[in-house]
């Protein structure tokens, strides 16, 4: 019995006439394809993209050189090295993230005990060569200091659940 | 013995021992910060509060003694409670500033917040801060606001230090550790309360801020400086050496280390360091590959062996070369037909070479040094020299026992001393005698007819008298000679008479080492008399002039008995050869220069003054091209055609080098009494119209490592020599305190700053050798002439 029916099924083309009928359907809905770069999908405020390095508002650079993002990193992308500066202070002289070997994961963020590494809402970046995405210290702080605004409020909506 | 009950274990533990003890015997951790095995117990920190089952409140482990039938509880809800509570007390006015801490990671205060805090503080107030202070160039105090006011440090300072150099002032909130007004520490076991300090309040100053604990790598590795071999852990970074630190080890070092152990790795970083092998053409140096410098190396010597005879080549090596090196050079020289091998560079009499039934050594275990009852110690800065067996006496001093000294000069020893007879070097023999004169007497026993004749004429002093009585009182007693007595040039004698005075004393006698490898270099062999040949010693190889000298590790101006002499043996001959880990003066008159690597990038063995035989694995790769000496050695051996060094790793050249017989037999101090007896009573005097040189080897000149640790090189130990003299010569020579003087040795003289030091014997003056200020002087016992500049 089940197959004739198939045979019938096949022969009259049921299943392709099925598979049309979705596409005809969809050729109807509503459109949501975002259609970059002029439209962009919505952000939260958790969103993990380019990192940045702060400052307080005084202008002093928030890192202290604890490591402790270097230690959590999964993906060993940060390199930290750390001296005392003139005033006494603990400070990195060398803080690279090789954006190549980031996972994203945003543990470094996470780890960090003065916010001073964060994840932006900056996805839209490229290098033209291999060595363009391995970030140094005056790179993520001007990434820090171009987006600091936007930073400061995704810090403050995210504030209540940390 | 009483039985206690810990947490439902039963323990067996000794009476008047605290539950603290019985807990550690049970495998029971109770948390604690100013507890410390080694020091005594203040019970102030009140984290070890435990449940006492019958005693209302609970009660701190460290101050409690077990009673028999005891039970504790510590993890009972009391004690839990009691714990939680007390961490966060000790949390009110820690400043939490882990992240910036080098304690961090490493920290008892962080473990034990996180085992036993509760997590969460309900202080809301101001935390105090302390202001720093400046206490030496060692131990930063720069936040002293972690500290948590356990005291180990002023007990350490107290107790095993022998000077309180920390002190606490003021009480409750105000209360803070500090030193004496502008006053540093200066203790030369400063270093070991950075180790005690359970948070990151004393932290070390040269680390400061290079690396967090979980970026480094331990290796465990032994001391170069000092004969003790203290067991170090080193840690590294990047193929770095960033720190070193104690390994416990009780029968050596116990949980101790000294400054110079701990701090001299900044040596090993140095920027002096040699990393091309090089050779001087045409008096320019010029860089070459390993292959053309050992060629060149070993084309030189033979030519020299073919030409003037192979007796014309000497080699020297430093006692802090590892067992390894000196049997290698030693085979290596006695291949190409040379005996003319020692370690022994400051050494000047060598009159008992080939009269010594063994090995120098100690003559006890290290750890028996702890539990004698009397001690003479003959001729040794002992506190400088040997920092971690001072530490031991002291002990045993605090203990009960007494220390009697003999020596030209009077330094602090930090422990009472019964006795001291404080001589000029050339009266060291003679006061001596007196107190073997006063042990005969003592203990009503004759001596036999050579030593009579000998000493005879010398009449005893009080102080000797005294000595002598106190060395008879003892039941357990070490005559030790220091590094004065053995340097000195009637060091055979000395020994004689002090090794009698022990026979009498029934006491044991013993060598205190000088360097990390005194022992293993009789042991290797690399004396001119372990083989059947007898060739120079260090001596003899500087006063007539060899044609080629191969130098291990040496750096003649500041290793050698007379630098003045030294030099200029090396200036006139044809060919010098220097195996070093740095760029040295050395490079005026060597020929080639060979790198090689220091005790870390190197494995090896010490054999320390007690005979015990430490081998240590490298904990870095050789810096640029340097190489192990073993390596270079051998390779060397091979191209000079020398039979049996087909060695493939450092174990098996240390298996063959030990393969002869246990260290128990090859260990004696006894020396077989052909010394010429009638040389006994020969008093050393200067010339006239000089002074007698005391010439100490400051504890930071001691070798090439700890010369170059940039922190230790400015620490008041490692100050610029001073000429220090009597008050009273002084008024002789129509000096005071401050001035300028030229002072005058053989054919050198060097300018120095004069000061009084009337705990000095009259008609010496002290200039310490192993310096480049006063490299240019001559042996370490001699005439000085002094001039106002």
């Amino acid at each position: 019995m089940n197959t004739i029916k198939d045979f019938f099924k096949t022969f009259l083309l049921f299943e392709l006439l099925k598979g049309m009928a979705l596409t005809g359907r969809y050729m109807f809905a509503r459109k949501i394809t975002v259609q970059f770069p002029e439209e962009k999908t919505p952000q939260g405020f958790r969103f993990r993209g380019l990192h940045a390095q702060r400052r307080y508002e005084s202008g002093e650079e928030r890192c202290i050189g604890c490591k402790l993002c270097e230690a959590v990193c999964p993906a060993l992308a940060i390199k930290i090295a750390v001296a005392e500066r003139e005033d006494g202070t603990r400070r990195t002289t060398q803080y690279d993230i090789d954006l190549t070997k980031c996972i994203f994961c945003g543990f470094c963020e996470e780890s960090c005990p003065v916010d001073a590494i964060v994840e932006t809402r900056v996805f839209e970046y490229h290098g033209e060569n291999r060595g363009d995405l391995y970030y140094t210290k005056p790179m993520l702080l001007a990434v820090g200091d171009k987006h600091e605004a936007q930073i400061a409020r995704d810090r403050a909506a995210d504030s209540k659940y940390r | 013995m009483i039985n206690i009950e810990i947490d439902g274990k039963l323990v067996e533990t000794a009476r008047g021992s605290t539950v603290m003890d019985a807990a550690h015997k049970a495998g029971v951790y109770i948390p604690h910060f100013c507890y410390h095995k080694k020091l005594s117990i203040a019970a102030s920190c009140r984290m070890c509060l435990v449940e006492v089952e019958k005693a209302p409140k609970p009660l701190p482990a460290c101050a409690t003694p077990a009673s028999d039938g005891m039970k504790v509880h510590t993890h009972s809800e009391m004690a839990v409670k009691a714990q939680k509570g007390v961490m966060e007390f000790l949390l009110i006015n820690h400043p939490l500033d882990c992240p910036i801490c080098d304690q961090g990671g490493e920290c008892q205060l962080q473990d034990i917040a996180m085992g036993y805090g509760g997590g969460k503080s309900r202080y809301e107030e101001e935390k105090r801060a302390v202001v720093a202070k400046d206490v030496g160039v060692l131990i930063s105090t720069n936040e002293m606001s972690r500290c948590i006011q356990c005291t180990r440090c002023v007990r350490f300072g107290q107790e095993i230090a022998g000077q309180m150099e920390l002190g606490m002032i003021n009480r409750s909130e105000l209360a803070q550790i500090t030193s004496f007004v502008n006053s540093t520490v200066n203790s030369e076991l400063s270093g070991n309360m950075i180790d005690l300090c359970p948070v990151g309040a004393l932290t070390s100053k040269p680390f400061r801020y290079t690396a967090r604990a979980w970026e480094l790598s331990r290796r465990k590795t032994v001391s170069p400086h000092d004969s003790v071999g203290a067991n170090l852990a080193v840690h590294t970074k990047d193929n770095k050496v960033v720190r070193a630190v104690a390994v416990e080890n009780e029968a050596v070092n116990e949980c101790w280390i000294s400054d110079k152990d701990r701090f001299s790795y900044e040596g090993l970083n140095s920027a002096e360091r040699l990393t091309r092998p090089m050779i001087k053409q045409d008096s320019k140096w010029i860089e070459v590959e390993w292959a053309a410098a050992l060629e060149y190396v070993a084309n030189g010597l033979k030519q020299i062996s073919r030409g003037a005879g192979a007796q014309h080549i000497a080699s020297l090596a430093t006692p802090h070369s590892t067992l390894e090196e000196l049997y290698l050079l030693q085979k290596l020289m006695r291949g190409v037909g040379s005996s003319n091998v020692d370690f022994r560079l400051r050494q000047s009499d060598f009159s008992a070479d080939g009269k010594q039934a063994g090995a120098p050594w100690l003559g006890m275990p290290i750890a028996e040094l702890s539990n004698r009852d009397r001690y003479l110690v003959v001729g040794s800065f002992l506190r400088k020299d040997h920092p971690l067996l001072a530490q031991r006496i002291r002990q045993a001093v605090k203990a009960g026992a007494s220390a009697n000294v003999v020596h030209s000069a009077d330094d602090d020893l930090l422990m009472p001393v019964a006795n001291k007879a404080i001589v000029a070097p050339g009266d060291l023999v003679a006061t001596l005698a007196q107190i073997l004169i006063a042990v005969a007497v003592e203990k009503e026993v004759a001596l036999s007819a050579e030593l009579q004749k000998a000493v005879a004429g010398v009449k005893t002093s009080d102080t000797s008298v005294a000595i002598a009585k106190s060395m008879v009182s003892g039941k357990q007693g070490a005559v030790l000679l220091g590094n004065f007595a053995q340097q000195h040039p009637q060091a055979a004698q000395i020994a004689l008479l002090a090794e009698q005075i022990a026979v009498l004393c029934e006491a044991k006698f013993g060598f205190l080492g000088e360097a990390a490898n005194s022992v293993g270099g009789f042991v290797a062999g690399a004396v001119p008399f372990a083989g059947g040949v007898h060739g120079m010693n260090a001596a003899q190889m500087i006063e007539s002039p060899r044609k080629a000298y191969l130098l291990l590790n040496v750096e003649p101006e500041l290793d050698m008995q007379n630098p003045q002499a030294a030099i200029s043996a090396m200036k006139a001959a044809d060919m010098v050869v220097c195996l070093s880990a740095y760029k040295h003066n050395g490079m005026d008159y060597a020929d080639v220069m060979l790198p090689i690597a220091p005790f870390t990038e190197s494995s090896g063995t010490f054999v320390n003054t007690e005979g015990r035989v430490q081998s240590f694995k490298g904990a870095v790769k050789p810096l640029g091209d340097a190489r192990p000496a073993w390596k270079v050695l051998r390779v060397l051996g091979n191209l000079l055609d020398v039979s049996g060094f087909n060695f493939d790793t450092s174990e098996a050249v240390r298996d063959e080098a030990l393969s002869t017989g246990s260290m128990a037999e090859k260990l004696n101090n006894q020396i077989a009494a052909e010394i010429p007896l009638n040389l006994l009573l020969q008093r050393g005097e200067a010339q006239p119209g000089g002074l007698q040189r005391v010439a100490d080897v400051p504890i930071y000149a001691a070798d090439a490592v700890v010369r170059r640790a940039t922190a230790l090189q400015q620490t008041q130990d490692a100050a610029m020599p001073v000429a220090t003299l009597h008050s009273s010569e002084m008024q002789k020579l129509g000096l005071s305190s401050g001035d300028s003087v030229k002072v005058t040795q053989g054919t050198g003289s060097v300018q120095l700053t004069v000061a009084a030091d009337d705990k000095l014997p009259a008609g010496t003056m002290r200039v310490a050798a192993g310096h480049a200020a006063t490299a240019a002087l001559g042996a370490m016992f001699g005439t000085l002439i002094v001039e106002r500049a």
